[in-house]
């Protein structure tokens, strides 16, 4: 329930006026599509560790400047993309 | 009376082996539970030999995946036609960026005392999390600049184990100040943000985001990077 509760800071908080990009594990990917969430990257990483495996700050930095290149792209939403590379890097 | 398998893959979930990573079992019905058990095992098996533990993960994601992939014609419970849109009017390089999680971060001294309960273990947030889904969240406030040795994380939803470890799991504090120090992005935020993402939907939506939103606004947050867990 996690992913939905943050779907719905994300709707609130764009709506008010705030650009948000949300960074989802795969499993939980079909809550950013059902819920039209304005920005969203899919890593395809374990529950519990969306930005990567703990101590590989290059594979958190990765996922980061991801994150931070699909607020610069998208031009409209729903925008969803996927992470390259998988739970290593 | 012997254990049946599907009591063995529920008790993943919340039950006596409690174990959140795997609580997906609980959401395969016993023949899909049996398959993702016999192939995790058999990853094991060829990780002797590998070396590698490579290919168990990605299993064990895959069938995360699989677990919890509502199928075709499932009913959303929250569903909505478009997506809200408020792309930034400046430069990332310009823009002051935030952090919001659902991970369950405070600062030490700052104890959000769930239901009142003081110096609450993840054990016992576990157990309660019947209570947490029920009722208001609340939304701790963290310094940017805390210390590693001052941040507490406890949620009754998720396998806190990678996030004891090295909060940028979920809490990726060090690359978003990164980022400012490199100039990709304009600033950080003074004050980050995390809440504990179990929770009931309509206090959430009702009671507890409008201040949210008041807060963000508030802080002049240009863009707002969001981790659920």
């Amino acid at each position: 329930m996690c992913h939905v509760s943050v779907g719905h800071v994300a709707r609130a908080v764009e709506e008010a006026g705030v650009a948000t990009v949300g960074v989802f594990v795969a499993a939980f990917r079909f809550v950013a599509r059902d819920m039209s969430l304005p920005r969203t990257l899919i890593t395809s990483h374990p529950f519990g560790r969306p930005l990567g495996p703990a101590n590989r700050p290059e594979r958190h930095a990765a996922v980061f400047e991801a994150a931070l290149a699909l607020v610069e792209a998208a031009q409209s939403g729903p925008a969803l993309i996927e992470m390259p590379g998988g739970f290593g890097g | 009376m012997a254990e049946s398998f599907e009591e063995f893959k529920n008790s993943f979930s919340y039950g006596s082996r409690g174990d959140l990573s795997f609580k997906f079992l609980k959401k395969l019905d016993p023949e899909m539970a049996g398959e993702a058990i016999s192939q995790i095992l058999g990853a094991i098996g060829a990780s002797f030999d590998t070396g590698s533990v490579a290919e168990l993960h990605e299993l064990v994601i895959a069938w995360q995946v699989r677990a919890y992939d509502p199928g075709e014609g499932a009913v959303p419970a929250y569903a909505y036609d478009t997506a809200p849109w408020a792309p930034p009017a400046k430069p990332l390089s310009e823009c002051r960026v935030g952090l919001l999680t659902s991970s369950g971060h405070f600062a030490a001294g700052d104890d959000p005392m769930p239901f009142g309960e003081p110096d609450m273990t993840q054990p016992e947030a576990v157990a309660r999390i019947g209570d947490f889904m029920r009722e208001s969240p609340v939304l701790s406030a963290i310094p940017r600049d805390i210390s590693r040795d001052d941040l507490r994380v406890r949620h009754g939803g998720y396998d806190i184990r990678s996030a004891v470890v090295d909060h940028n799991v979920v809490f990726p504090r060090d690359a978003l100040v990164a980022a400012a120090k490199s100039g990709r992005i304009g600033s950080v935020a003074d004050t980050l943000y995390s809440f504990p993402g179990a929770t009931s939907q309509g206090r959430l939506r009702r009671r507890a985001l409008p201040d949210w939103v008041d807060t963000i606004r508030a802080a002049d947050i240009d863009v707002l990077i969001l981790v659920p867990v």
